[in-house]
């Protein structure tokens, strides 16, 4: 299986907005084009770009595996017309009714899923791609499902926000189990046994051998405002590599 | 009598490589004992507004009336929030909104749907929500635009979106008409002197433009898996004098 870092996940906050930015992936088995995760809107644009840079159009995706329901991972999965939309049962029953104080999920996620060509998947791990097999890491969201993925350095482990950056796995303990800590925290020690290269839901890839993170990507962001009206904007620009 | 406006969240004209940032101005104002929210900003900012909410004392549910001035994604998508609310929303916008322009993508495809759920009062004219409190039709940024004007304060929206282009007179960024969007602009600093801005601090309309207050903001980056967290503080002040800053 052909893998591909779309977008990678952003481990920083402010204090005036969340970003969101979670970790994008590409995977081609040579038939399909499946998407792992559809992001948050903000990325909308990034995420188009990053599909045109590989040839692709959003027509063209005929997979987009959902790792869970949460804002800034659902935002932009309607761009997906032509896809079958693989989502957790347990993840879909559960927006019927969502649990109060639980602002992760969007209240109108089946209306963002409205009209889409949805597949409910059950909690059975199995072969769901050629090379990919689902992996259940429930404790941040009720049913977040992962992938394990053979990929050309090694099993990869998909873990979206069951690993929310490298700082769990070090840690050995889940920063954000939004859901239920202690299924977080079995989520956590299953999701760093099945692989030796992690895709976390916020972070940078990484490889993790006897609990040291060498980071497999950096990026650098750049930030423009417009603070002067008749004067120069402000740029600066800040690295993930600052801690590699 | 007027409206009391609060800012909960202060606009940024920011822009970022790689993600849009959103950075829009929620308002609060409060007139004849009716509570009034001014745009709901984006997804992003779910936790932080309900966290401002609670600090002067309010629960989503005391809001009674949701103005939105567009339908854009950092605008209008944590308008569910309000389950007492009436939704005030310009019938051009809604009806636009139920079909998105191609080349539109600031509007979720999926907006007007996820608002039908909800308490809507489309609006097709201007109108006062209670006396001294007016809304404007702004149209240009978006189809159906709007701004509340309380006295001579306006809660711009996209219509003024920052200091920056009231000072040139012309809209920099608008989805829908570009001549309508300046003659929007124009408009909003004729009937306002105090302007608060949809991604920009608030400014006295001037000429010259003036900003009322400061900005500040702060980035923390979890970058190191084993090391300290770092942040970043971006600000933007009065002028002060070389030689006496920092004082004391």
């Amino acid at each position: 299986m052909r893998l591909d870092l779309l977008i990678p996940g952003l481990s920083a906050k402010t204090d005036h907005f969340l970003f969101g930015i979670c970790t994008l992936v590409l995977l081609r088995d040579g038939r399909r084009n499946i998407l792992f995760d559809a992001g948050a809107y903000r990325v909308r644009g990034a995420l188009i770009a990053a599909l045109q840079s590989h040839g692709l159009a959003p027509d063209d995706i005929d997979v987009v595996y959902m790792s869970h329901l949460h804002w800034d991972h659902v935002e932009n999965v309607d761009l997906f017309r032509n896809a079958d939309i693989y989502v957790s049962r347990k993840e879909y029953e559960y927006t019927a009714s969502i649990a109060p104080g639980d602002w992760g999920t969007p209240p109108f996620v089946r209306e963002i899923l409205d009209g889409l060509r949805l597949v409910l998947l059950d909690e059975r791990e199995e072969e769901i791609f050629p090379g990919a097999r689902t992996i259940w890491l429930p404790g941040h969201s009720i049913g977040l499902q992962g992938l394990v993925v053979d990929s050309e350095h090694g099993k990869a482990v998909l873990a979206a926000d069951a690993l929310w950056s490298a700082r769990d796995a070090v840690r050995g303990k889940p920063d954000l189990a939004f859901f239920d800590f202690d299924q977080g925290l079995a989520s956590l020690n299953k999701l760093l046994a099945a692989g030796t290269i992690f895709y976390p839901g916020h972070d940078r890839p990484f490889r993790l051998d006897d609990g040291r993170v060498t980071y497999l990507a950096q990026n650098t962001y750049r930030l423009r405002v417009a603070f002067q009206p008749d004067g120069d904007d402000l740029e600066c620009a800040f690295s993930t590599q600052a801690g590699a | 009598m007027s409206g009391e406006i609060t800012l909960l969240f202060t606009g940024c004209p920011a822009s970022a490589d790689g993600f849009w940032v959103g950075a829009s101005t929620v308002a609060l104002c409060r007139a004849e004992g009716r509570t009034i929210l001014f745009d709901t900003g984006p997804y992003a900012y779910r936790p932080l507004l309900l966290g401002r909410l609670k600090r002067l004392g309010l629960t989503p549910a005391d809001i009674d009336t949701v103005v939105l001035s567009h339908l854009h994604w950092d605008t209008a998508t944590n308008a569910d929030l309000f389950r007492n609310a009436e939704i005030v929303v310009h019938a051009r916008e809604l009806a636009y909104a139920e079909k998105p322009a191609a080349h539109d993508w600031a509007t979720p495809p999926y907006m007007a749907r996820a608002l039908r759920k909800l308490r809507l009062n489309p609006v097709a004219a201007e109108c006062d929500i209670v006396p001294g409190v007016r809304l404007v039709e702004l149209p240009g940024h978006t189809p159906g635009s709007i701004g509340l004007l309380a006295g001579r304060e306006l809660l711009a929206g996209g219509a003024v979106a920052s200091a920056r282009d009231a000072a040139r007179g012309h809209a920099e960024v608008w989805f829908s008409d570009g001549v309508q969007a300046d003659a929007s602009l124009a408009k909003a600093l004729s009937v306002a002197d105090i302007i608060h801005a949809g991604h920009d601090r608030s400014f006295r309309a001037g000429p010259p433009v003036a900003y009322l207050g400061d900005y500040a903001l702060r980035i923390r980056l979890f970058f190191d898996p084993v090391g300290m967290d770092q942040e970043i503080c971006i600000r933007a002040e009065q002028a002060r004098s070389f030689a006496t800053w920092p004082e004391g």
